[in-house]
């Protein structure tokens, strides 16, 4: 009964943890402008990295925002890191591998679920099935084995190509080696569990278990990878694993943040209101607080 | 000294001496590719290094930076940079705090960045110009200083550098190795920017310790605050340089112009880089010239910082950048003009229009425009009658990073030159990718002992580089007059560093301007052409 409490209050605190830096992040106070162009909002000007600015008197026309082209290119970046894939295709393909095969475990987490919860409603889902059933357990088998090989492969190449770029090895730290270790431990654990019962089913009963908050029935192998699991999902928020927060926050509300502040918009306001927020802190310099040259020396 | 390959950041620490020299430089294209034909780094006086941080790649850019004394003077300084490093995560400094905690939180270290940075790949690949190193060693002293995983774990989670005087000044220098032109940004998976972390070290330096490079804090905002310009103009020498452009412009055109001062209810107030008045005055009489033209009802102001666009704040320090803006909206709501018109200078660009966007509020913010839509919007009117034949030469547009990279007006500009250059030719890469001029984030005004050895042969390598593929079929010939066009007056000082150090002109014939010259120089009904070209 331990495990099935664990591995729960594992992802719920993965999910807390997460939506706690992204609340964090959320209510960070109102920043400079960075815009950083191409912006993919601005729509027909996206292509050759245009904005509003190049209108004659842009404030007295209607702003055109394209959130299709924003969904868009979220999307391509979400899915194919193609920053990456563009400006430095070999370690895009060690990078795409592990992320594939993460958003791979991610939909076989979904199918497990939806599966499981199908079960414990008294639908057949054990065996071959039929119907939906037949194509959610088709796609599961995919999604797993998939998602299992491309992220061990993708975790072994990034640790290795770390260890051996020297470039990369000089600004990196043991503990960004320990986090990439961390997951490949965790997916070997998995496979070797998994590998002891190959069945497609035995991760599904492991699931109906813990939905049903039963006992989990593992072998020692299978408790060892939950308990890694469960330690690397209460991990991965508090480390800048966690970029899948970051990266919200870095496109939309940075470099893609072009809002202008005109007389009554919110941006407006906004900055109304950071103007007249008074800081617990201040800077020390003896220019900060008059027009006065800083004591430096100068030639 | 370390091999240039195996310097980490951790190195930044050691107590020995200079980490690292520049000897292996990008090849630059024909008629640069043979030797002899570069101008070699000047040697460092002994003296220099007895005063100042030459220990980092032996140029000195912060000049206001100089040994301390005694034991209590160089603790002083390290526990003010711990200070200053701890308050640009608080309160102090909300205008960073969320792109800076991203950055500083998320570097996957993939170093994707790298081959975007002009520096580094001008340098040769040198360690030290990436654009993750400087940022790498700011996380290692945080998290030494100020983080419970770094005291509790230190080498683990990278806390593993020694901090004294060198250390710090080490880095107070490698800020200033960063045109802060953002190109690094454009290609982080993470939406990351490197050019934050060393701006806010430049902040740290500037904000907290008291120091920065003279040219940009006491000979510039500073000098601006008091006098209303950076140059030293104070408004009757400011009134003596519009006096002294009317008559220029007669001399030049036959053209009668009265340019418009303080004119209360002006439509625009149009600022420029008062430098523009001392270094290339045919700029804003180039201006004049085509706002008349165009029937614009339009001003400058001869108020304090009405008339200089520049705002050096924005490359090193906040609170002087927020003054300089206020000034300026200022200068416009006592005219009571309808918007603000920023001339040829890029940095200015962006500090009024997107600075300041986020410092003035209210009914009374005066909205700022860039002069490109303005003037083709005059073009497309049919405002002026170009003879295109009158530039009947190669040219080439550069970019200036804060207008594309930063402000996304790219088309404009372009559009005008098609229709008034039949030679104009991109550089490549352009627009939204193009390369900083080497000139950008202070640079181009930071003449202080060594320090334009590293920009003209480094920061400003590739702008060259760019300059002579794009005039790849008449580089060589000095008999075909090179134009490179390039709207901004910080962009212009660059290149003219780069072309007096290359000989560029005097051998090649390759010269620079602006925008505005350029059209005028193309309006049929000139009796001569507006622009000379002397060596």
């Amino acid at each position: 009964m331990f495990l099935t409490l664990y591995s729960l209050l594992a992802i719920i605190l993965f999910l807390a943890f997460s939506a706690y830096k992204a609340a964090e992040y959320a209510k960070m106070p109102m920043h400079g402008r960075l815009d950083l162009y191409p912006i993919p909002k601005e729509g027909g000007r996206l292509e050759y990295g245009g904005s509003y600015y190049e209108e004659l008197e842009w404030w007295r026309k209607p702003r055109h925002v394209s959130h299709g082209a924003e969904i868009i290119d979220m999307l391509k970046e979400m899915l194919f890191i193609k920053k990456l894939f563009d400006n430095q295709r070999p370690l895009w393909w060690l990078s795409y591998a592990f992320h594939l095969g993460i958003y791979c475990l991610m939909g076989w987490t979904v199918l497990l679920t939806v599966l499981a919860v199908a079960g414990l409603n008294g639908v057949a889902v054990m065996g071959a099935g039929a119907g939906i059933i037949l194509v959610l357990k088709i796609l599961l088998g995919i999604a797993g084995v998939a998602g299992f090989l491309l992220a061990l492969i993708g975790s072994a190449t990034l640790l290795i190509r770390r260890m051996a770029d020297g470039s990369l090895r000089r600004y990196t730290t043991p503990q960004e080696y320990f986090n990439l270790l961390l997951i490949f431990v965790v997916l070997c654990t998995g496979i070797y569990a998994w590998s002891l019962a190959p069945s497609f089913d035995r991760p599904l009963r492991v699931m109906e278990q813990a939905l049903s908050l039963q006992p989990l029935v593992l072998s020692g192998a299978g408790v060892l990878h939950v308990v890694l699991l469960g330690i690397m999902f209460f991990y991965i928020p508090l480390s800048k694993m966690s970029h899948y927060v970051g990266k919200y926050f870095s496109f939309h509300k940075v470099l893609w943040d072009n809002s202008p502040n005109t007389p009554g918009s919110a941006i407006g306001k906004e900055v109304e209101k950071a103007a007249g927020y008074r800081p617990h802190t201040s800077w020390s310099a003896p220019h900060i607080k008059g027009n006065g040259a800083t004591p430096g020396k100068t030639n | 000294m370390e091999n240039v390959n195996d310097l980490k950041p951790s190195d930044l620490g050691r107590p020995d001496g200079q980490l690292t020299k520049l000897d292996k430089l990008m090849d630059l294209p024909a008629p640069y590719d043979k030797p002899g034909m570069e101008p070699d780094f000047k040697e460092i006086k002994p003296a220099w290094q007895e005063k100042y941080c030459t220990t980092l790649d032996g140029f000195v850019g912060v000049d206001t930076l100089q040994r301390p004394k005694t034991k209590e003077e160089e603790d002083e300084f390290v526990r003010k940079f711990l200070s200053g490093l701890e308050k640009i995560f608080t309160d102090a400094n909300n205008s960073s705090l969320q792109p800076l905690s991203l950055t500083f939180e998320y570097c996957a270290k993939c170093n994707t960045c790298s081959e975007a940075c002009h520096i580094y790949e001008a340098s040769g690949h040198n360690e030290l110009y990436r654009p993750i190193f400087r940022s790498e060693v700011l996380r290692k002293i945080y998290k030494k200083y100020f983080t419970k995983s770094g005291k509790l774990l230190g080498g683990f989670v990278g806390a593993d550098i020694d901090v004294n005087w060198e250390t710090i000044a080490r880095l107070g220098e490698l800020a200033y190795r960063c045109n802060l032109c953002r190109r690094c940004a454009q290609t982080c998976p993470l939406g990351l920017d490197n050019s934050i972390m060393a701006r806010e070290i430049r902040k740290i330096f500037s904000q907290e310790m008291g120091i920065a490079p003279t040219p940009l804090h006491n000979k510039g905002s500073v000098l601006q605050l008091k006098t209303g310009s950076s140059t030293g103009i104070n408004k009757a020498a400011f009134l003596d340089n519009i006096e002294f452009m009317e008559e220029d412009i007669e001399e030049r055109t036959g053209l009668k112009i009265k340019v418009p001062v303080d004119k209360k209810g002006a439509d625009i107030l149009l600022i420029h880089n008062a430098g523009e008045f001392v270094s290339w005055p045919e700029n804003p009489a180039a201006f004049a010239i085509l706002f008349e033209r165009a029937g614009l009802n339009w001003t400058l102001s001869s108020s304090l910082i009405g008339y200089d666009s520049v705002n050096y704040g924005i490359w090193y320090d906040d609170t002087q950048a927020k003054k300089i803006v206020q000034e300026q909206q200022k200068a416009a709501q006592e005219l009571g003009v309808t918007r603000i018109v920023i001339g040829e200078c890029g940095h200015a660009h962006k500090a009024a229009a997107l600075v300041g966007d986020r410092i003035v509020y209210g009914e009374d913010k005066v909205p700022v425009e860039s002069f490109l839509p303005l003037l083709w919007d005059a073009v497309q009117k049919g405002a002026f009658k170009f003879d295109p034949s009158r530039n009947d030469f190669p040219v080439t547009l550069h970019d200036p990073c804060n207008v594309v990279r930063g402000m996304g007006i790219v088309e404009p500009q372009r559009n005008i030159l098609k229709i008034i250059a039949p030679k104009f030719r991109e550089m490549t890469p352009h627009g939204v990718y193009n390369y900083c001029c080497g000139g950008g984030s202070g640079f181009a005004i930071m003449n202080s002992l060594n320090f334009p050895d590293f920009r003209n042969k480094v920061s400003s390598r590739m702008k060259f580089k760019q300059i002579l593929d794009a005039f790849a079929d008449t580089a060589a010939d000095p008999t075909i007059l090179k134009y490179v066009c390039a709207p901004c007056s910080n962009c212009k000082g660059a290149i003219r560093d780069i072309f007096e150090h290359y000989e560029a002109t005097t051998k090649f014939n390759i010269h620079y301007g602006g925008l505005v010259d350029l059209m005028v120089n193309a309006l049929a009904d000139l009796p001569r052409p507006f622009l000379t070209f002397d060596e």
